[in-house]
């Protein structure tokens, strides 16, 4: 052999060797059976062998991709002292202003302070004395509220146990969680974007809970508002009489609900279920009803009664009275009047003010609530609480006795015993779960902790397991059958040389897959479309050469030259067409997420594998040819 | 074997032709998106929800529809029969797009699945999990602030190019090359448009790879031209035009065809979640082809002609 090609050979096999120790942990997981897989799971391999392997993404997976963002607004209220209707309005302005693209909380902030001509240093004197100091540590206070939310979010999913989470921060208040394999993403969302906010609020009593129920009576009655409100769920027309069914408002209008929607009569149930005589004269005790001790709202009339309760007259008269409306975690089943089935929320007239919190727990677990109590059988929340909680708890509890608490999970409430007696151990159990998972899963955000802040989902894309199991069958079934298609017509149209392609090509795929496992870079759907879009790329650099040399040898030159002069003349061309659709690929990584980027990712390795193989492998070979003596004709 | 023997094509006599071709079908798409009020965009760009559920057998989407006329979550009510709802890759799979809704609670998508899953309780799989297929629920900001990034995208990766290419070449190449790939997008936009197809992330993922395959097209024929122009000196700037497209068509055409064979079997085979890129790639390399023989280097000639002291 030449001298001159052995170190191309050389450079050659190590490439080929490299390739081969980076797909290898890939082969060895896709080759596993399932037995295998759980020896090795026990063993604790198995991780290892995963990260070193082509990671699939989420649409090929199957799982949860969401985005969070952290409520600033709500975090910076939280922080400030003397909070009032002003400090509120200029938030409200703020949030307003938020849904702009680019919009950049603190910038807002700032702009809307002097507008309103807020005096910041009044609610946030621990922050500083001019509006510059303030912004800047509440910004390093909301820095850290971030950072606090990601370890918080990172301990609840690893306590929850999904394989190979992604948590990471985007931008300066965003938290991409990605989540492949998971399957019950209700539970996942809720384990999420629960605040884990445990609050212990004092009930006030029935008497001041009817006044205060009156009192919004008197405000309604009359009330514009309170027709918009109505509406919105309800059109007047549809407003159906079902309890104390002695007047039905008439007949035709049941009727014409179910005409109008096409539907049988049970549907015709689904608007808000009021007396009409009630209503007017006591719009939002119309909205309730008694249920047991307590007031309980029909699941039909639970938005409306939101919004009552959400309107600034209403919110008021609740300030002015130091109490707060809040609604039950979970619905009961009844059978009403007319012996259909119902679902009713609770809801509770409360302290504004919680008497505890749930920094003060040190651990919190699930079980099935004992025998001798009243939750026998059920999942139920044990709690415990530090020296400093038990001491509160025991003096909370010591001085009310007879009057209800409220264990508040998140702005709901779980359940309103009545204290019976002092207690001193700081122990307290929760109930009102729809089940044992759902126990658990408080649990666990209980022990990880509160956030300091509430988080929005902005975005949330699932792929259920069978469309990705569907999208990888297909995504391999094209990409094979397209490869195949491809190499048949180069070594059918080029002969010996379309062989030597076909063989640059499968070692243009193979290393792009090398290259992908090295990275740790995922591979998504659209990667595959990468994959077979760098078949035609590799191709078409072998296409624009082998062309080259078909056009010096009909000139007349021996193979040698032609090749020499083929190869240098395509140089050139190949360099500046690939250097075009690297630049498109780089953009769309700099400007793309998710499976974009898998796409782009894909492309331009595709693209610089291709270049290698066909510039620098092709031509190792063909020289090796053309060296043998004595050759005169060249199969392309 | 030769597909393509030498030819002796005189492109340039054909670009009147040509341009007037693509000026119609351009305009032809510029209609559809004035008479649809621009292109119709997926819940990338626009926010909203978007769900795929599978059922175990053929189900009728009039009956999905009216069943949609009321879903109630938390007290409210949605109506959301007017919302598109299509079959998804089968007729068993359907998918339903649900723009934005005023005070949509946090588990509204969810909320909607469940609706649907019990309102037709034997034509579902058993298990919840393996009813739905996908759901997309993106944020009226995200959706605005990925508009602003895929345009960001597209147009900085025409400038790069078009320096790149300035730099390599010469300005007037640039501008051909330039002008063929908003030929391409307008073109693919167009016909977008009038099949009604919306617009998502992955179709402008499609967008720029059409860019630079059309690119590389273009720039294996400008090469030709400026190995060309230097060596035919006597001859017209056409010709040695038209010489050059003649002797690499053997090239634009084998390419062509074999990058065509894998956009079609992706897009015949490749599944319902990546139709749309592989609907868009093959009008890409329809048309990328088509530009970089008929608007690219027209153009240059034009420019060409316009300063013939270069």
């Amino acid at each position: 052999m030449n001298k001159k090609l052995t170190p191309r050979y050389v450079i050659i096999g190590l490439v080929l060797l490299w390739a081969v120790y980076s797909l290898w942990p890939t082969v060895q997981l896709l080759t596993l059976s399932e037995a295998e897989v759980e020896t090795m799971r026990e063993e604790g391999k198995y991780g290892a062998l995963e990260s070193k392997a082509i990671k699939q993404g989420l649409d090929l997976k199957g799982g949860m991709y969401i985005v969070l963002e952290v409520d600033l607004p709500a975090l910076i209220s939280n922080l400030a002292v003397n909070r009032n209707e002003k400090l509120n309005r200029v938030l409200e302005d703020v949030t307003e202003k938020m849904d702009q693209p680019k919009a950049d909380f603190f910038v807002l902030l700032t702009q809307a302070v002097t507008d309103h001509k807020l005096r910041l240093p009044r609610y946030y004197h621990e922050y500083g004395s001019s509006i510059d100091e303030i912004i800047t540590n509440l910004k390093a206070q909301a820095d850290d509220a971030i950072n606090r939310v990601l370890e918080i979010l990172r301990n609840r999913i690893d306590q929850f146990g999904v394989s190979e989470p992604t948590i990471q921060k985007q931008g300066d208040h965003r938290i991409i969680v990605e989540l492949a394999g998971v399957q019950d993403t209700e539970r996942a969302r809720a384990l999420l974007q629960s605040t884990a906010l445990l609050e212990f609020f004092l009930v006030k009593d029935a008497e001041v809970t009817n006044d205060v129920l009156t009192r919004i009576d008197k405000i309604l009655k009359g009330s514009d508002a309170l027709e918009d409100i109505v509406e919105t769920t309800v059109p007047e027309d549809f407003l159906v009489s079902e309890i104390e069914a002695e007047t039905p408002v008439s007949d035709d209008k049941i009727i014409s609900v179910s005409e109008l929607f096409g539907e049988t009569d049970e549907n015709e149930a689904d608007s808000a279920v009021v007396d009409q005589r009630l209503f007017e004269d006591r719009p939002f005790s119309a909205l309730l009803r008694n249920f047991g001790t307590d007031i309980g709202i029909p699941e039909k009339n639970v938005y409306a009664v939101k919004k009552i309760i959400a309107m600034p007259e209403v919110q008021e008269k609740l300030k002015a009275g130091n109490g707060q409306f809040l609604q039950s975690n979970e619905s009961e089943q009844i059978t009403n009047i007319d012996g259909q089935q119902e679902n009713i929320f609770r809801l509770y007239y409360l302290e504004k003010e919680p008497e505890l919190t749930g920094g003060v727990i040190e651990e919190a677990n699930a079980q099935l609530g004992s025998q001798a109590g009243a939750a026998s059988g059920q999942p139920v929340v044990l709690l415990d609480m530090n020296n400093d909680g038990t001491k509160q708890w025991a003096r909370i509890t010591g001085a009310n006795i007879g009057r209800r608490i409220a264990i508040v999970l998140d702005k709901k409430v779980h359940m309103a015993p009545s204290i019976r007696g002092k207690i001193s151990q700081g122990g307290t159990q929760i109930e009102g779960f729809a089940d044992m998972n759902e126990a658990k899963d408080i649990a666990i955000v209980l022990r990880a902790g509160a956030l300091p802040a509430p988080v929005n989902i902005l975005e949330e894309r699932i792929v259920g397991p069978s469309l990705g199991a569907d999208s990888v069958k297909k995504g391999t079934w094209s990409v094979l059958v397209g490869l195949a298609l491809v190499l048949l017509f180069m070594l059918f149209y080029y002969k010996m040389a379309g062989l030597i392609a076909d063989f640059a090509l499968i070692w243009n795929i193979l290393l792009v897959l090398a290259v992908l496992a090295s990275l740790q870079a995922t591979l998504t759907l659209p990667g595959i479309a990468a994959l077979i879009l760098t078949v035609g790329m590799s191709i078409d650099a072998n296409v624009i050469i082998f062309e080259r040399i078909r056009e010096e040898l009909r000139k007349g030159k021996s193979p040698k030259t032609a090749i020499d002069s083929g190869y240098a003349r395509a140089l050139t061309t190949i360099i500046d067409a690939n250097i075009t659709t690297v630049i498109a690929a780089l953009v769309l990584y700099q400007f793309g997420t998710g499976p974009i980027r898998g796409f782009a990712t894909v492309l331009f390795w595709g693209i610089v594998i291709s270049m290698f193989t066909a510039i620098f492998v092709t031509r190792t070979i063909f020289n090796t040819i053309a060296q043998r003596k004595g050759i005169q004709r060249l199969s392309i | 074997m030769r597909l393509i023997k030498e030819t002796h094509i005189k492109f340039m006599d054909q670009r009147r032709f040509a341009f007037i071709l693509s000026a119609v079908v351009i305009l032809a798409g510029l209609v559809s998106l004035v008479f649809q009020g621009g292109p119709k965009l997926s819940i990338d760009f626009k926010g909203g929800t978007m769900i795929a559920v599978t059922f175990n057998e053929e189900v009728d989407i009039t009956k999905v529809r009216t069943s949609l006329s009321q879903v109630n979550v938390e007290g409210q009510t949605f109506d959301l029969s007017k919302e598109e709802i299509k079959s998804f890759g089968g007729p068993s799979n359907i998918s339903i797009r649900i723009s934005h809704q005023e005070d949509e609670p946090d588990n509204f998508a969810q909320s909607v699945i469940n609706h649907i899953y019990t309102a037709f309780p034997e034509l579902v799989p058993r298990e919840p999990k393996d009813f739905i297929l996908s759901m997309e629920k993106v944020g009226p900001k995200i959706g605005s602030e990925l508009r602003g990034k895929a345009i960001m995208a597209i147009i900085s990766a025409l400038a790069l190019i078009l320096f790149y290419i300035s730099i390599r070449f010469e300005f007037k190449f640039a501008l051909g090359a330039i002008a063929a790939l908003v030929h391409d997008i307008l073109v693919t936009l167009g016909v977008f448009s009038i099949l009604g197809y919306e617009i998502s992330l992955s179709i402008v993922a499609a967008f720029l790879t059409i860019v630079g395959y059309s690119l590389n097209d273009t720039i294996v024929i400008f090469d030709r031209i400026r190995e060309n122009v230097k060596k035919r000196q006597r001859e017209s700037y056409p010709e040695t035009v038209d010489f050059s497209i003649n002797q690499s068509l053997s090239r634009t055409v084998i390419t062509s065809l074999t990058s065509f064979l894998v956009v079609l079997i992706l897009w015949l085979f490749g599944g319902e979640v990546i139709h749309g890129f592989a609907f868009a790639m093959i009008i890409g390399v329809v048309v990328g082809t088509y530009s970089s023989i008929y608007i690219a280097s027209p153009i240059v000639v034009q420019l060409h002609a316009n300063a013939p002291t270069k």
